[in-house]
């Protein structure tokens, strides 16, 4: 079947031969499709051809897994992950992270982990060999409402408003001390560590604690029209409710008309464009000359407190640009107990 | 010398109380918030912080109003004196209310000019709660007011004036956020604009005129944003074929371009639906 517009205009009219496989991947139920359906109507309107658009597909994980461990042998890994069994190869180079450098012996049946990996030759693409491991690895990052001893309450923006446990562990205290000086209530913390139950075992600090009170990030000191690349900092945080292989970020400067929470003290000190939840954005990690685009998939309005740098190689310009979830992170070339990467951001759109 | 001194202070009462009401207003129109998280309302249960913040500034102007009504002589003696009195009272109470918000919220701003007073309350803002206490406790014997008998004098209330402003500046954290927010030229990216006026803008575009007939819906499908361009998808019907029409909005002034593209979604509507009569889509080829 083929339209024949009439009038100019109606060549606007996306033909459905032209896109059929593309809307009915996009109707899929998921975020990823959810984003490429509104890239799709994106490109239906500024009459962006399937050439340029698709490339602009979010990125699927390649060299990351998550699971929880089955079985662990000597030289294999045996994962439970969504999309069924999984086994990866581990060598005297693989490094595992659970709280501190371990061997990849020190993992248990139970273990949740993320793993990143790559292929051990192209011909056989399904025997793929861990690079790192990270197991039970967390992430809280928010403002202290409660202190007491080495035991935190914090307020990590969480919809339901329970904050979450942190118990600093007692060979890390003097360590984050010095990069939190001020443990009382009203100012930031960000600290990662290992997942005990329903609180985290703090064992090193994700940044250094931001002189002001939560809620005063200051201002952004420049003006004038938005650079089309804006640099900063890209930190993770925990899945939550997100399935834990997702690949999105959560979006410091979504449209306020979109019902996310309040600009608590401002935009944040990194002048960021309005988005809505399903745009997309490509993440650069200038560290590791990685990138990839990336669906807007939650509310980061967290990382709008933390006016911080991070130094992972030089040192960034002040701000959070986005909160990535741990896969994407991982994806990205990011190593999940340093906090942060150098990044740079642009609209995919 | 001491008279001046009084009388320019109902002057300034007066001006103060009026602009922190009108900022307050302000954000309740803007944001959509009475700013009732903000300032020593902040303290109060949370059921109660509108009805304290709303409170809060109507007292704010009916006593910058009074103060203004009863300067001069029409309003002197009585009720001068009792807007004044009422005045010292709600800035005695400030000083105290901002001392046990520092106390108990040392993240919250004093809120006295609305979402420009969100730094938290400080020495200086104290400070100057105090001395805007010690201005009504002045204006309480303050004579009523009576234009200058010479230009010297004149320039004298000037300087006073002038100087007890200067010295509120120094004490303002406002002053600072202000200038910042004054010297930004928002790019539209950054710009937070409603829903409702981005709609607006649409229905009054020729590409909405144009399209208006072949929508299902008068309420959009979906509406989202990015950067400075607003999308809003309407479930149509082109052709007895279901289609989706995307309008998207420049967000920069009222007449900024809209644009608009056609999806075919797939679903063949002919039947029980039939397209619009006038329904410029015709099949060349039939299926």
């Amino acid at each position: 079947m083929a339209w024949r517009p009439p009038q100019s205009h109606f060549k606007q009219v996306r033909r459905k031969m032209d896109i059929s496989a593309s809307y009915h991947h996009a109707t899929q139920p998921g975020a990823s499709a959810w984003h490429g359906r509104r890239a799709l109507l994106r490109a239906t309107v500024f009459g962006t051809s399937d050439r340029e658009f698709w490339p602009h597909r979010p990125t699927v994980a390649r060299s990351v897994a998550t699971g929880v461990i089955a079985q662990v042998r000597e030289d294999v890994i045996v994962l439970d992950g969504p999309g069924g069994t999984e086994l990866f190869s581990v060598s005297p180079g693989t490094v595992t992270w659970m709280g501190a450098r371990a061997a990849p012996s020190a993992l248990r049946s139970g273990d949740q982990v993320i793993i990143r990996h790559r292929s051990l030759d192209a011909a056989t693409p399904m025997r793929r060999l861990a690079e790192r491991i990270w197991a039970r690895i967390g992430r809280v990052a928010g403002t202290i409402v409660a202190a007491q001893g080495r035991e935190f309450l914090v307020d990590a923006g969480r919809a339901d408003g329970s904050p979450q446990h942190v118990v600093v562990a007692a060979t890390s205290v003097r360590q984050v001390q010095v990069r939190f000086p001020k443990l009382a209530p009203g100012y930031l913390l960000d600290v990662i560590g290992t997942r005990h139950g329903g609180q985290l075992l703090a064992v090193v600090p994700a940044t250094a604690q931001p002189p002001y009170l939560a809620g005063h990030a200051p201002p952004p000191m420049v003006n004038g029209p938005l650079p089309a690349s804006i640099s900063g900092t890209a930190v993770w945080h925990e899945p939550g409710d997100e399935p834990p292989g997702l690949l999105g970020l959560g979006y410091p400067a979504l449209d306020p008309e979109d019902g996310a929470r309040p600009a608590d003290g401002g935009t944040g000190c990194v002048r960021l464009p309005y988005l809505s939840l399903g745009a997309a954005v490509r993440i650069r990690n200038e560290c590791t000359n990685r990138s990839a685009v990336l669906p807007v998939t939650s509310d980061g309005a967290l990382a709008r407190q933390f006016c911080d740098r991070c130094v992972e190689c030089g040192t960034s310009p002040k701000g959070r640009l986005a909160d990535l979830t741990m896969a994407a992170f991982v994806e990205l070339g990011g190593n999940l107990e340093d906090g942060c990467f150098n990044a740079t951001m642009t609209l995919a759109g | 010398m001491l008279d001046l001194v009084r009388e320019v202070q109902v002057g300034l009462l007066a001006v103060l109380l009026i602009g922190g009401s009108a900022a307050k207003l302000w954000q309740a129109y803007g944001a959509g918030s009475s700013g009732h998280g903000t300032g020593p309302t902040a303290m109060f249960p949370v059921r109660l912080r509108r009805p304290a913040a709303t409170a809060l500034c109507a007292t704010e102007l009916a006593l910058g109003a009074g103060l203004l009504l009863t300067a001069g002589s029409a309003g002197a003696g009585g009720p001068a004196l009792t807007v004044r009195a009422a005045t010292l009272v709600l800035f005695c109470t400030a000083v105290g209310a901002l001392h046990e918000l520092r106390g108990h919220r040392p993240d919250a701003g004093c809120g006295c000019f609305g979402e420009l007073s969100r730094t938290p309350v400080g020495w200086q803002v104290m400070a100057r709660a105090a001395l805007l206490c010690g201005a009504a406790l002045a204006a309480l014997g303050a004579p009523a007011l009576r234009m200058p008998r010479s230009a010297g004098q004149a320039w004298l209330t000037l300087a006073v004036a002038a100087a007890e402003l200067a010295l509120l500046a120094v004490l303002s954290p406002e002053v600072g956020q202000l200038i910042i927010r004054l010297s930004h030229a928002e790019p539209c990216e950054l710009r937070e604009v409603p829903v409702d006026r981005t709609l607006s803008v649409l229905s009054s575009s020729a590409s909405w005129r144009r399209y208006r007939e072949f929508l299902l819906t008068a309420v959009p499908a979906d509406v989202w944003r990015e950067g400075c361009w607003r999308f809003v998808v309407f479930p149509g019907l082109l052709a007895g074929r279901q289609v989706e029409v995307v309008f998207a909005v420049y967000l920069a002034g009222r007449h900024g371009p809209v644009r608009v593209g056609v999806l075919d979604t797939g679903a063949d509507l002919t039947g029980p639906w039939s397209g619009p009569p006038q329904d410029p889509l015709q099949l060349s080829t039939s299926v």
